[in-house]
Protein backbone atom coordinates (compact mmCIF):
# COMPACT_ATOMS: atom_id res chain seq x y z
CA UNK A 1 0.00 0.00 0.00
CA UNK A 2 2.44 2.60 1.19
CA UNK A 3 4.99 1.07 -1.13
CA UNK A 4 2.61 1.68 -4.00
CA UNK A 5 2.33 5.31 -3.02
CA UNK A 6 6.10 5.64 -2.88
CA UNK A 7 6.40 3.97 -6.25
CA UNK A 8 3.86 6.33 -7.70
CA UNK A 9 5.71 9.31 -6.29
CA UNK A 10 9.12 8.06 -7.40
CA UNK A 11 8.00 7.51 -10.98
CA UNK A 12 5.98 10.71 -11.03
CA UNK A 13 6.92 14.28 -11.78
CA UNK A 14 8.90 14.95 -8.61
CA UNK A 15 10.50 11.57 -8.10
CA UNK A 16 13.79 12.38 -9.79
CA UNK A 17 13.99 15.72 -8.01
CA UNK A 18 13.55 13.99 -4.71
CA UNK A 19 16.25 11.55 -5.84
CA UNK A 20 18.55 14.50 -6.44
CA UNK A 21 17.78 15.80 -2.96
CA UNK A 22 18.60 12.39 -1.47
CA UNK A 23 21.82 12.16 -3.46
CA UNK A 24 23.04 15.56 -2.36
CA UNK A 25 21.99 15.05 1.26
CA UNK A 26 23.38 11.55 1.76
CA UNK A 27 26.40 12.30 -0.44
CA UNK A 28 27.02 15.66 1.19
CA UNK A 29 26.79 14.24 4.71
CA UNK A 30 29.10 11.33 3.85
CA UNK A 31 31.62 13.60 2.17
CA UNK A 32 31.64 16.12 5.03
CA UNK A 33 31.79 13.42 7.69
CA UNK A 34 34.72 11.73 5.98
CA UNK A 35 36.56 14.94 5.16
CA UNK A 36 36.45 16.17 8.75
CA UNK A 37 38.15 12.96 9.94
CA UNK A 38 40.70 12.35 7.21
CA UNK A 39 43.33 14.65 8.67
CA UNK A 40 43.17 13.38 12.25
CA UNK A 41 43.47 9.61 11.86
CA UNK A 42 44.47 8.94 15.46
CA UNK A 43 41.36 10.74 16.68
CA UNK A 44 39.20 8.82 14.27
CA UNK A 45 40.72 5.55 15.48
CA UNK A 46 39.93 6.61 19.02
CA UNK A 47 36.30 7.24 18.06
CA UNK A 48 35.91 3.74 16.62
CA UNK A 49 37.61 2.10 19.62
CA UNK A 50 35.27 3.92 21.99
CA UNK A 51 32.32 1.84 20.74
CA UNK A 52 34.01 -1.16 22.37
CA UNK A 53 32.69 -3.60 19.81
CA UNK A 54 35.61 -4.52 17.61
CA UNK A 55 39.02 -5.90 18.49
CA UNK A 56 41.42 -2.98 18.91
CA UNK A 57 43.45 -3.69 15.79
CA UNK A 58 40.35 -3.87 13.60
CA UNK A 59 38.94 -0.71 15.19
CA UNK A 60 42.21 1.08 14.47
CA UNK A 61 42.09 -0.09 10.86
CA UNK A 62 38.50 1.09 10.42
CA UNK A 63 39.32 4.43 12.03
CA UNK A 64 41.71 5.07 9.16
CA UNK A 65 39.77 3.43 6.33
CA UNK A 66 36.20 4.63 7.04
CA UNK A 67 36.78 8.38 6.54
CA UNK A 68 38.29 7.78 3.09
CA UNK A 69 35.49 5.35 2.21
CA UNK A 70 32.90 7.94 3.23
CA UNK A 71 34.56 10.60 1.10
CA UNK A 72 34.60 8.21 -1.88
CA UNK A 73 30.91 7.37 -1.53
CA UNK A 74 30.11 11.04 -1.04
CA UNK A 75 31.87 12.03 -4.25
CA UNK A 76 30.08 9.34 -6.27
CA UNK A 77 26.68 10.28 -4.88
CA UNK A 78 27.16 14.00 -5.41
CA UNK A 79 28.33 13.47 -8.98
CA UNK A 80 25.66 10.88 -9.60
CA UNK A 81 27.91 8.07 -10.75
CA UNK A 82 27.29 4.49 -9.71
CA UNK A 83 24.34 5.75 -7.69
CA UNK A 84 22.81 2.34 -7.05
CA UNK A 85 26.07 0.92 -5.76
CA UNK A 86 27.13 3.91 -3.67
CA UNK A 87 23.61 4.34 -2.27
CA UNK A 88 23.72 0.71 -1.23
CA UNK A 89 27.00 1.11 0.63
CA UNK A 90 25.99 4.51 2.03
CA UNK A 91 22.72 3.10 3.35
CA UNK A 92 24.43 -0.01 4.70
CA UNK A 93 26.98 2.18 6.51
CA UNK A 94 24.14 4.09 8.15
CA UNK A 95 22.54 0.83 9.31
CA UNK A 96 25.87 -0.21 10.83
CA UNK A 97 26.21 3.19 12.53
CA UNK A 98 22.69 2.88 13.93
CA UNK A 99 23.52 -0.55 15.31
CA UNK A 100 26.82 0.65 16.77
CA UNK A 101 25.30 3.71 18.45
CA UNK A 102 22.32 1.71 19.74
CA UNK A 103 24.52 -0.90 21.38
CA UNK A 104 26.63 1.85 22.99
CA UNK A 105 23.46 3.43 24.34
CA UNK A 106 22.03 0.11 25.52
CA UNK A 107 25.25 -0.81 27.31
CA UNK A 108 25.38 2.53 29.06
CA UNK A 109 28.64 3.71 27.48
CA UNK A 110 29.05 7.45 27.29
CA UNK A 111 30.65 8.24 23.96
CA UNK A 112 30.37 10.77 21.20
CA UNK A 113 29.47 9.06 17.92
CA UNK A 114 32.50 10.65 16.29
CA UNK A 115 30.50 10.98 13.11
CA UNK A 116 31.95 14.34 12.10
CA UNK A 117 35.30 14.15 13.83
CA UNK A 118 35.45 14.27 17.59
CA UNK A 119 34.40 11.07 19.26
CA UNK A 120 35.69 9.05 22.13
CA UNK A 121 34.48 8.91 25.69
CA UNK A 122 32.55 11.95 26.92
CA UNK A 123 30.85 12.96 30.15
CA UNK A 124 27.66 10.95 30.71
CA UNK A 125 25.55 14.12 30.36
CA UNK A 126 26.94 14.91 26.94
CA UNK A 127 25.70 11.97 24.92
CA UNK A 128 23.16 12.58 22.18
CA UNK A 129 22.33 9.08 21.07
CA UNK A 130 18.71 9.69 20.08
CA UNK A 131 19.38 12.54 17.67
CA UNK A 132 22.32 10.67 16.19
CA UNK A 133 20.18 7.60 15.58
CA UNK A 134 17.26 9.56 14.12
CA UNK A 135 19.60 11.37 11.73
CA UNK A 136 21.14 8.11 10.59
CA UNK A 137 17.71 6.50 10.10
CA UNK A 138 16.76 9.38 7.81
CA UNK A 139 19.98 8.97 5.85
CA UNK A 140 19.56 5.20 5.64
CA UNK A 141 16.07 5.66 4.18
CA UNK A 142 17.49 8.05 1.59
CA UNK A 143 20.05 5.41 0.68
CA UNK A 144 17.28 2.84 0.33
CA UNK A 145 15.24 5.17 -1.90
CA UNK A 146 18.23 5.79 -4.16
CA UNK A 147 19.01 2.10 -4.31
CA UNK A 148 15.48 1.42 -5.50
CA UNK A 149 15.19 4.50 -7.75
CA UNK A 150 18.73 5.40 -8.82
CA UNK A 151 17.66 7.53 -11.77
CA UNK A 152 17.78 11.15 -10.60
CA UNK A 153 18.07 14.69 -11.92
CA UNK A 154 21.47 16.15 -12.82
CA UNK A 155 23.38 12.92 -12.49
CA UNK A 156 26.56 12.64 -14.53
CA UNK A 157 25.81 9.04 -15.29
CA UNK A 158 23.10 8.10 -17.77
CA UNK A 159 21.78 4.70 -16.87
CA UNK A 160 21.76 2.14 -19.63
CA UNK A 161 18.44 0.92 -20.92
CA UNK A 162 18.44 -2.38 -19.10
CA UNK A 163 19.24 -0.74 -15.77
CA UNK A 164 16.42 1.72 -16.20
CA UNK A 165 13.76 -0.93 -16.36
CA UNK B 1 15.03 6.78 -24.29
CA UNK B 2 18.05 4.55 -24.69
CA UNK B 3 21.03 6.39 -25.99
CA UNK B 4 23.30 4.92 -28.57
CA UNK B 5 26.31 5.60 -26.37
CA UNK B 6 25.02 3.62 -23.41
CA UNK B 7 27.93 1.19 -23.67
CA UNK B 8 30.38 4.09 -23.48
CA UNK B 9 28.54 5.50 -20.50
CA UNK B 10 28.93 2.27 -18.69
CA UNK B 11 32.66 2.18 -19.37
CA UNK B 12 33.09 5.76 -18.18
CA UNK B 13 31.08 5.02 -15.09
CA UNK B 14 33.18 2.01 -14.18
CA UNK B 15 36.32 4.00 -14.83
CA UNK B 16 35.21 6.78 -12.48
CA UNK B 17 34.20 4.28 -9.80
CA UNK B 18 37.56 2.53 -10.14
CA UNK B 19 39.39 5.84 -9.86
CA UNK B 20 37.48 6.85 -6.75
CA UNK B 21 38.15 3.42 -5.25
CA UNK B 22 41.85 3.81 -6.02
CA UNK B 23 41.98 7.23 -4.34
CA UNK B 24 40.23 5.77 -1.29
CA UNK B 25 42.70 2.91 -0.99
CA UNK B 26 45.79 5.03 -1.63
CA UNK B 27 44.56 7.76 0.72
CA UNK B 28 43.84 5.29 3.49
CA UNK B 29 47.29 3.78 2.91
CA UNK B 30 48.91 7.19 3.32
CA UNK B 31 46.95 7.83 6.51
CA UNK B 32 47.99 4.45 7.83
CA UNK B 33 51.69 4.78 7.16
CA UNK B 34 51.64 8.45 8.13
CA UNK B 35 50.35 7.65 11.60
CA UNK B 36 52.51 4.59 12.10
CA UNK B 37 55.28 4.71 14.64
CA UNK B 38 58.95 4.22 13.94
CA UNK B 39 61.39 1.96 15.72
CA UNK B 40 64.23 4.32 14.88
CA UNK B 41 62.59 7.43 16.34
CA UNK B 42 64.75 9.69 18.50
CA UNK B 43 63.55 9.25 22.05
CA UNK B 44 63.73 11.87 24.80
CA UNK B 45 65.40 11.09 28.09
CA UNK B 46 63.35 9.30 30.77
CA UNK B 47 61.17 7.70 28.11
CA UNK B 48 60.57 4.00 28.24
CA UNK B 49 59.44 1.96 25.26
CA UNK B 50 58.00 -0.64 27.63
CA UNK B 51 55.79 2.03 29.16
CA UNK B 52 54.19 2.94 25.85
CA UNK B 53 56.93 5.48 25.06
CA UNK B 54 55.70 7.58 27.98
CA UNK B 55 57.83 9.98 30.01
CA UNK B 56 58.53 8.11 33.23
CA UNK B 57 59.08 9.34 36.76
CA UNK B 58 60.27 7.10 39.61
CA UNK B 59 61.01 4.25 37.20
CA UNK B 60 63.17 2.44 39.76
CA UNK B 61 61.12 2.81 42.91
CA UNK B 62 60.04 -0.68 43.98
CA UNK B 63 56.61 -1.77 45.21
CA UNK B 64 54.64 1.31 44.24
CA UNK B 65 51.61 1.57 41.94
CA UNK B 66 52.05 2.68 38.33
CA UNK B 67 50.00 5.66 37.24
CA UNK B 68 49.63 6.19 33.49
CA UNK B 69 48.32 9.61 32.48
CA UNK B 70 47.21 10.19 28.88
CA UNK B 71 46.75 13.78 27.79
CA UNK B 72 46.75 16.00 24.75
CA UNK B 73 48.29 19.42 25.33
CA UNK B 74 45.48 21.03 23.36
CA UNK B 75 42.62 19.38 25.21
CA UNK B 76 40.81 21.90 27.43
CA UNK B 77 39.60 19.21 29.82
CA UNK B 78 43.24 18.16 30.29
CA UNK B 79 44.05 21.72 31.37
CA UNK B 80 41.19 21.53 33.86
CA UNK B 81 42.42 18.14 35.04
CA UNK B 82 45.97 19.42 35.44
CA UNK B 83 44.71 22.45 37.34
CA UNK B 84 42.80 20.29 39.80
CA UNK B 85 45.19 17.36 40.24
CA UNK B 86 48.58 18.71 39.18
CA UNK B 87 49.71 19.35 42.74
CA UNK B 88 48.65 15.89 43.88
CA UNK B 89 50.56 14.23 41.06
CA UNK B 90 53.69 16.30 41.61
CA UNK B 91 53.61 15.46 45.29
CA UNK B 92 53.23 11.74 44.58
CA UNK B 93 56.23 11.94 42.25
CA UNK B 94 58.30 13.94 44.73
CA UNK B 95 57.56 11.58 47.62
CA UNK B 96 58.19 8.56 45.39
CA UNK B 97 54.80 7.06 46.22
CA UNK B 98 54.15 5.93 42.67
CA UNK B 99 55.72 5.43 39.29
CA UNK B 100 54.12 8.06 37.06
CA UNK B 101 54.08 7.83 33.26
CA UNK B 102 52.99 10.77 31.13
CA UNK B 103 51.74 9.93 27.63
CA UNK B 104 51.51 13.08 25.53
CA UNK B 105 48.98 12.34 22.80
CA UNK B 106 48.47 14.35 19.64
CA UNK B 107 45.08 13.42 18.23
CA UNK B 108 43.79 17.00 18.22
CA UNK B 109 46.06 18.05 15.39
CA UNK B 110 49.43 19.36 14.35
CA UNK B 111 49.71 21.89 17.16
CA UNK B 112 49.40 19.01 19.62
CA UNK B 113 52.43 17.43 17.95
CA UNK B 114 54.40 20.66 18.33
CA UNK B 115 53.50 20.90 22.01
CA UNK B 116 54.28 17.23 22.66
CA UNK B 117 57.62 17.63 20.92
CA UNK B 118 58.44 20.69 23.05
CA UNK B 119 57.50 18.83 26.23
CA UNK B 120 60.00 16.13 25.25
CA UNK B 121 62.63 18.83 24.76
CA UNK B 122 61.80 20.04 28.27
CA UNK B 123 62.10 16.46 29.56
CA UNK B 124 65.65 16.41 28.21
CA UNK B 125 66.31 19.41 30.46
CA UNK B 126 64.74 17.62 33.41
CA UNK B 127 61.87 20.11 33.41
CA UNK B 128 58.95 18.22 31.92
CA UNK B 129 56.67 18.77 34.93
CA UNK B 130 57.39 22.49 35.12
CA UNK B 131 56.84 22.90 31.37
CA UNK B 132 53.67 20.83 31.54
CA UNK B 133 52.25 22.97 34.32
CA UNK B 134 53.19 26.29 32.73
CA UNK B 135 51.74 25.19 29.39
CA UNK B 136 48.38 24.27 30.88
CA UNK B 137 48.26 27.48 32.86
CA UNK B 138 48.55 29.35 29.55
CA UNK B 139 46.85 26.88 27.22
CA UNK B 140 45.93 28.66 23.96
CA UNK B 141 42.77 27.93 21.98
CA UNK B 142 42.73 24.70 19.98
CA UNK B 143 44.38 24.76 16.54
CA UNK B 144 44.24 28.55 16.32
CA UNK B 145 47.83 28.93 15.22
CA UNK B 146 48.88 30.15 18.67
CA UNK B 147 50.97 27.10 19.54
CA UNK B 148 54.12 27.73 17.55
CA UNK B 149 57.84 27.57 18.25
CA UNK B 150 57.94 31.09 19.72
CA UNK B 151 55.12 30.36 22.11
CA UNK B 152 56.61 27.03 23.19
CA UNK B 153 60.02 28.62 23.78
CA UNK B 154 58.40 31.34 25.87
CA UNK B 155 56.70 28.65 27.99
CA UNK B 156 60.10 27.05 28.43
CA UNK B 157 61.71 30.36 29.33
CA UNK B 158 59.01 30.98 31.93
CA UNK B 159 60.15 27.88 33.82
CA UNK B 160 63.82 28.65 33.39
CA UNK B 161 64.71 26.64 30.30
CA UNK B 162 66.96 28.95 28.39
CA UNK B 163 69.49 26.61 26.81
CA UNK B 164 70.12 26.84 23.09
CA UNK B 165 69.61 23.06 22.88
CA UNK B 166 66.01 23.48 23.98
CA UNK B 167 65.39 26.17 21.37
CA UNK B 168 66.92 24.01 18.64
CA UNK B 169 64.94 21.01 19.79
CA UNK B 170 61.67 22.98 19.65
CA UNK B 171 62.50 24.45 16.25
CA UNK B 172 63.52 21.18 14.67
CA UNK B 173 60.64 19.09 15.94
CA UNK B 174 63.03 16.16 16.13
CA UNK B 175 60.77 14.16 18.43
CA UNK B 176 57.85 14.10 15.98
CA UNK B 177 58.44 10.41 15.23
CA UNK B 178 58.44 9.66 18.93
CA UNK B 179 55.12 11.55 19.27
CA UNK B 180 53.64 9.14 16.71
CA UNK B 181 55.03 6.21 18.69
CA UNK B 182 53.28 7.50 21.80
CA UNK B 183 50.01 7.79 19.87
CA UNK B 184 50.34 4.31 18.41
CA UNK B 185 51.06 2.77 21.80
CA UNK B 186 48.03 4.55 23.31
CA UNK B 187 45.86 3.22 20.49
CA UNK B 188 47.00 -0.29 21.34
CA UNK B 189 46.29 0.37 25.02
CA UNK B 190 42.69 1.28 24.07
CA UNK B 191 42.83 4.85 25.33
CA UNK B 192 39.72 6.53 23.95
CA UNK B 193 39.66 9.90 25.61
CA UNK B 194 41.83 12.51 27.26
CA UNK B 195 42.57 12.80 30.04
CA UNK B 196 42.68 9.10 30.82
CA UNK B 197 44.30 7.77 33.98
CA UNK B 198 45.23 4.16 34.57
CA UNK B 199 46.35 2.90 37.97
CA UNK B 200 48.18 -0.39 37.60
CA UNK B 201 46.65 -0.77 34.14
CA UNK B 202 43.07 -0.15 35.23
CA UNK B 203 41.19 3.08 34.51
CA UNK B 204 39.98 5.10 37.47
CA UNK B 205 36.26 5.92 37.59
CA UNK B 206 35.36 8.53 34.99
CA UNK B 207 32.17 9.43 36.82
CA UNK B 208 33.75 10.34 40.12
CA UNK B 209 37.55 10.38 40.22
CA UNK B 210 38.81 12.79 37.60
CA UNK B 211 37.86 16.24 38.78
CA UNK B 212 37.74 15.96 42.53
CA UNK B 213 40.96 16.42 44.49
CA UNK B 214 40.12 13.98 47.30
CA UNK B 215 38.60 11.32 45.07
CA UNK B 216 41.55 11.50 42.69
CA UNK B 217 44.12 11.25 45.46
CA UNK B 218 42.31 8.22 46.82
CA UNK B 219 41.98 6.59 43.39
CA UNK B 220 45.68 6.85 42.60
CA UNK B 221 46.80 5.62 46.01
CA UNK B 222 46.63 2.13 44.45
Amino acid sequence: MILNLIEKFALGKYGKWFGLLCRLTLGGVLFAAGWLKIFTPTKSQMAVRAYEVLPISLANFLGIFLPWFEVGLGVLLILGIGVKLSAFFGGALMVLFIAAISQAWARGLSIDCGCFGGGGTVDPGETKYLSEILRDIGLALMGLYLFRYPLTRFAVEKLTKTERE
Amino acid sequence: MATSSSGGDKFTRNLVIAMVALVVVVGAGFSYFGSKGSTTAAIPSSVSKDDGYGIVFNADVPNVPTIDIYEDFQCPVCARFAGINGMTIEKVIEEKKAKVVYHVLSFLGTESILAANASACAADEGKFLAFHKAFYNNQPAENAGAINADFLKSVGAAVGITSPEFATCVDNGGYADWVRNVAEAAAKANVNSTPTVFVNGKEIDRNTDYFNVEAFAKAIAG
